[in-house]
């Protein structure tokens, strides 16, 4: 072919092909080595990077259980809403988005129009801890805004997250505490085992597409969280119970303006089974003012003055006045004062003491005056501590010496934490002279020191210090979280009793026992008596020396302190009310009822053994039989021997039914109506006024009126006069039914300072 | 069909008046064409098309699907809740494509001397048609598209084969006159600036570029004095800074803005205008040497926005590595290579022009298209023949090829 024009359209052809895979494909496959060799590692870094998303996922917080599993404290799963404004396009976009969260989350339009303006940002949180119902709404608006706008679909994001619950509200809430937005434990147990409840997040690394939703048939490497640990605390949900119902009357009954606390220990082994606290606050809510005057009070100020004061009242509502206030102890405290001076042989049970109304502890200083200004008289020493008599103590703290004085105060553990696992234990403080060392004492200082004034103890301190004269002596440390299980509800760790040292001798605790025993059935502390459960115990009261409310006002603090069976110890119960504002205020009559109820409630429930007086016999209530459907003559042979004595109504020949109910407590030798016919059931009788009697008169007008009674607090003295009843006057009743009357003195414990 | 006329004068096939000498020259075949189709057979070295292109460009094609629908599925199901939305019209325009190119192979491309001229014309008047009408996108996107309501075309896919017509038409009749300014360099010059104007509406800047180089590589292949490319490559950079001056480079700018600073952060409007990109060189770097394997890229899902368009062998690179791209890169660089060799045997300037020219725009595109997906050049919107998505491209590219089988076919003819 000679024709040069095609030659020459060929040879063009040759050079362009040649400079096309020359240039053309050599500079891309260069460009391709460049990017797949040499900066493929960076690049797929950056890719992965991307497409993995790293979601942290959060460890269900342990629940907190009462030492028989019923739970206090447990997590649910709730989710935390997340905008991730970087995706949007326009500000058409942002508005439209808003509003639509702003309407599910029933939130303000503007303050999450704000969070959408934040141009760059993946993460802002717009609401947390929103549950099912709102979630299942976003992920409905994420659909069908994905649909809309396909670059929106990761605009919102939600996390798991988890919510604490406390089913029981305001129960022992100053033992469990709350946790913070973030779900960290910020006060009690919560705070405490913080880090045990937590657990460990887990990760979720799974390979995303651009929206965040996982990529099908792509790896996912999940590193599980690890739930955090539950708890199984020493408290018994009953007793705490028992314990804070009875506070909660105490204040109501004593106008108790600050609050009031009981703590119920294991005296062997130091596990605390109750620690109520009151006023109380609602876990749930903890930053709501519980006190409702409080409340409207706060709400009827403005500005940083309400802010100032809402914290305020919130610190106060938060705090666990059992670990953290420190009071002077009072009479209370002579219990350590006497086993110390028992123990160190500066008296002993023969020692006298002549009280003659008051006494000058040394010369040149005031007299100081006995709560029975007429004097005592000669007493020997259990009778001093049955009086409580302060001139006795001041004596035989002066046997004592301050020395010995400081060491035993140390000993009981009075100036060093219990150590108890709840946060914010303070601790109590002994006379402090400027320039002298520690534990150095005036000689006022240990008059009144021997009686409980100057010196201040905590409430744990104080039922932890009558734990060991119970217990045999040993200073045991109290505690409150007696197991910790894995999530699955393993026993991963168990608390171990731990005895710190030996405070005073076997026989000088028992004979402590013996004389505290006395002191509850006999002396000043019989309010507290309980039939049938060997109560030992000491009251005290105490003035609020630079605390009261306003200056030159007399407060008091009202307590009680004691433990049963006195024989064999098992457990101490301190009750404290501080402030009661009404007419009484003595421990006696404040404390003791109030620890008379506890322990009657208490004892039966943990199985301590009754063992009656005598007199008490007469009293003891007996559990009704079932006399229903049986004949005449069987039902009364039965109700006869069960103790109790019958009463025919009707003319038929079976019974039909009964009053009391079979199953009801009453005491033996009382009522038991038992009718046969229908008719007859609807006799009623009128309660009679049974308040401010005798046992032996309350028993005369119940017979008259036909109905029974159950006897409640100390009943074997001529000196108790019944003080309540638990149904009023007036009411009508079946006969036969079982009406509580509650027993007790109005004698005055002790002198107050 | 064909018998009227003789090979001796296809050259001057358009007009009696401009035959020359060479027809005397030629040695004139005497057979009519009806009695040798006889003898053609579907494939043969000697009158049939030639095997390796045609295995070539269907393993190209094939290669190509597979791709695309790997590329393309996890985006068609999130757009259309169907996976196979892009693979199954990609395949339906395939089987119309390589029918069309069968076709085409048996059509004596003599016959497109005619319609050169008109062709281009009815190419304008489509880009013009689609500048009036409205189209789908949304105001400010760019018009590009022609619907006709079952399909869309791209105007501009087929005013690229009218312009290779047209300058190999011209190149065929007026060889002797193309180192004159009137013959060789006013009607490239003319036609471009016609057809970059209206690539310049829609606007399409890598149509405009690609135009260009396709109206360059058929004047140097038509003979026109390289000197005159340098004085027209000067010419354009006067254009382009025209343009930027009058600011009218906001789309254009804006597809070059984020040019070579893809992966760094400077603002979030960046960050957004250089995703494409900045993804695309995510999945190149991901696939390393040997690939994450077929259908395992991670990038396509979401991360590379349409993966099955201009992108795709981003997604390729990612799950076949750079061996697997190298590979698919030379088999491109064979079939383009494979297509000129069997072009220039075409005994015909007009076969040879036409045939050279639609290669090298295969091979300028792909070239092009990788430089692109791996910020070598600004993103500015070129397909990948036979992997990217889009019907009136593939058709266009197997009727091309199937024209390129036709000149090889009628060469072995002539040989014969």
């Amino acid at each position: 072919m000679g024709d040069n024009f095609l030659s020459g359209i060929k040879k063009r052809s040759n050079v362009l092909l040649i400079l096309l895979l020359v240039f053309g494909f050599g500079s891309i496959f260069c460009r391709l080595f460049y990017l797949h060799i040499i900066q493929g590692q960076a690049l797929s870094e950056r890719a992965i990077d991307q497409q993995l998303s790293d979601t942290t996922v959060s460890a269900k917080r342990g629940s907190i259980y009462d030492r028989n599993g019923n739970t206090l404290a447990s997590s649910a799963s709730v989710w935390k809403v997340i905008l991730a404004p970087v995706y949007f396009e326009d500000d058409k976009q942002r508005e439209y988005v808003s509003k639509e969260l702003a309407e599910i989350l029933g939130m303000d339009y503007n303050e999450i129009l704000q969070l959408a303006n934040k141009h760059d940002s993946y993460y802002q949180t717009v609401k947390r801890r929103i549950e099912s119902d709102e979630r299942d709404k976003i992920l409905d608006f994420v659909k069908e805004l994905s649909k809309k706008y396909q670059r929106l679909s990761s605009v919102i994001v939600l996390e798991e997250d988890y919510k604490r619950y406390y089913p029981y509200n305001d129960f022992a809430a100053s033992v469990i505490g709350f946790t913070g937005s973030d779900g960290q434990g910020l006060s009690g147990i919560e705070y405490q085992y913080d880090s045990y409840l937590t657990g460990v997040p887990g990760r979720i690394v799974t390979e995303n597409d651009s929206w965040g939703t996982m990529m099908p048939f792509e790896y996912q490497q999940k590193e599980d969280a690890q739930d955090g640990n539950s708890l199984v605390l020493t408290l018994d949900e009953t007793i705490q119970h028992f314990l804070e119902k009875n506070l909660k009357q105490g204040i109501i009954d004593y106008k108790v303006a600050e609050g009031a606390v009981a703590v119920c220990m294991d005296v062997k082994t130091g596990e605390v089974l109750g620690m109520a606290v009151e006023n109380s606050y609602d876990l749930n809510e903890p930053y709501e003012i519980a006190d409702e005057s409080a409340r409207k009070e706060v709400e009827k100020l403005t500005g940083s003055k309400k802010e100032e004061r809402t914290n305020e009242l919130l610190a106060k509502q938060w705090r666990n006045k059992a670990i953290s206030d420190s009071y002077y102890p009072g009479s209370v405290f002579k219990i350590i004062t006497a086993a110390a001076a028992l123990e160190e042989h500066a008296a002993d049970l023969d020692s006298t003491y002549f009280c003659s109304g008051s006494l000058v502890p040394y010369e040149g200083v005031q007299e100081i005056r006995c709560h029975n200004t007429a004097g005592h008289g000669s007493q020997t020493f259990a009778e001093a501590l049955c009086n409580s008599c302060n001139p006795a103590f001041m004596m035989i703290g002066k046997s004592l010496g301050a020395e010995k004085y400081w060491e035993y105060f140390q000993s009981f553990g009075f100036n060093s934490r219990t150590g108890v696992d709840l946060p914010g234990e303070a601790t109590g403080l002994f006379f402090q002279h400027d320039g002298e060392p520690e534990g150095s004492m005036w000689p006022t200082d240990l008059a009144i020191g021997s009686f409980g004034q100057g010196i201040t103890v905590t409430p744990i301190e104080m039922v932890t210090a009558v734990s060991t004269v119970a217990n045999g002596g040993y200073a045991v440390k109290p505690y409150i979280v007696k197991q910790i299980l894995d999530s699955r509800g393993n026993v991963v760790e168990t608390a171990e009793p731990v005895i710190k040292r030996q405070v005073i001798s076997k026989e000088t605790a028992a004979t402590m026992s013996q004389i505290l025993e006395k002191n509850a059935t006999e002396g000043t502390a019989k309010n507290g008596y309980v039939a049938g459960y060997r109560i030992a115990g000491k009251t005290g009261t105490s003035e609020k020396i630079g605390q009261s409310r306003k200056p030159g006002q007399e407060d008091y603090i009202a307590s009680y302190c004691g433990f049963a069976p006195a024989d064999d110890p098992q457990i101490a119960v301190l009750v404290y009310f501080d402030t009661p504002t009404g007419e009484a205020y003595y421990g006696s009559q404040v404390a003791a009822p109030v620890f008379a109820n506890i322990m009657s409630q208490i004892c039966p429930y943990l199985g301590i053994e009754a063992q009656y007086t005598e007199d008490e016999m007469k009293y003891v209530d007996t559990v009704a039989g079932t006399y229903i459907n049986l004949g005449i003559d069987d039902a009364v042979a039965q109700a006869r021997e069960d103790g109790f004595e019958p009463f025919i109504c009707g003319n038929g020949d079976t019974v039909l039914a009964q009053v009391p109910q079979a199953g009801s407590e009453i005491p033996r030798g009382g009522r038991v109506m038992l009718y046969t016919t229908n008719d007859s059931t609807k006799e009623t009788v009128r309660v009679p006024d049974l308040v401010g009697y005798t046992v032996e008169q309350v028993n005369e007008i119940a017979a008259e009126y036909n109905i029974n009674v159950s006897f409640s607090g100390s009943v074997d003295l001529d000196s108790v006069y019944s003080y309540a009843q638990s149904i009023s006057p007036d009411e009508k009743v079946s006969p036969g039914t079982v009406v509580t009357v509650y027993f007790g003195n109005n004698d005055v414990d002790d002198t107050v300072m | 069909m064909l018998q009227s006329y003789t090979y001796g004068d296809l050259d001057n096939f358009t007009s009696q008046k401009r035959r020359t000498a060479n027809d005397t020259n030629r040695p004139v075949p005497q057979k009519p064409i009806a009695k040798r189709r006889k003898k053609f057979r579907v494939f043969s070295k000697g009158d049939g098309l030639d095997l390796t292109f045609f295995l070539l460009v269907l393993g190209v094609l094939i290669i190509g699907l597979v791709m695309m629908f790997s590329a393309s599925y996890p985006y068609a199901y999130h757009k259309y809740d169907d996976s196979y939305y892009f693979i199954k019209r990609q395949l339906a325009f395939a089987v119309i494509g390589v029918l069309a190119m069968i076709g085409l192979s048996y059509f004596d491309y003599h016959h497109l001397h005619k319609v050169a001229a008109p062709a281009l014309a009815a190419a304008w008047v489509l880009m013009i048609l689609v500048l009036i009408l409205p189209s789908a996108g949304e105001p400010g996107d760019p018009k590009r598209w022609l619907n006709l309501g079952v399909f869309s075309i791209q105007a501009s896919e087929i005013c690229k084969f009218a312009l290779i017509l047209f300058m190999a038409n011209w190149g065929s009749i007026y060889y002797k006159k193309m180192k004159t300014i009137k013959f060789g360099i006013l009607p490239g010059v003319v036609v471009l600036a016609v057809t970059g104007l209206l690539l310049y509406m829609e606007p399409h800047y890598s149509g405009i570029v690609i135009c260009a180089l396709i109206v360059a590589v058929m004047m140097v292949l038509s003979g026109v004095p390289i000197l005159y490319f340098g004085i027209a490559g000067g010419g354009l950079g006067v254009i382009v800074l025209l343009m930027a001056v009058t600011g009218k480079l906001t789309y254009a700018m804006s597809r070059l803005d984020g040019w070579g600073q893809a992966l760094e952060y400077t603002t979030p409007e960046m960050w957004q205008t250089t995703w494409q990109t900045r993804n695309s060189l995510y999945a190149i770097g991901s696939g390393g040497l040997w690939g994450l394997g077929l259908g395992q890229s991670r990038q396509k899902y979401m991360f590379l926005p349409e993966p099955q368009n201009d992108f795709v062998f981003a997604i390729v690179s990612e799950e076949l590595g750079l061996i697997g791209a190298i590979v698919i890169l030379s088999l491109f660089a064979v079939l383009v290579w494979r297509g000129i060799k069997i072009c220039m045997r075409a005994t015909d300037k007009f076969g040879m022009l036409l045939g050279v020219g639609l290669m090298m725009q295969i091979g300028l595109q792909v070239v092009l298209n990788i430089m692109v997906i791996t910020d070598f050049l600004p993103n500015t919107g070129i397909s990948l023949p036979f992997f990217s998505y889009g019907g009136s491209s593939l058709v266009m590219l197997l009727a091309q090829m199937g024209i390129v089988m036709n000149i090889s076919r009628s060469a072995s003819l002539e040989k014969q």
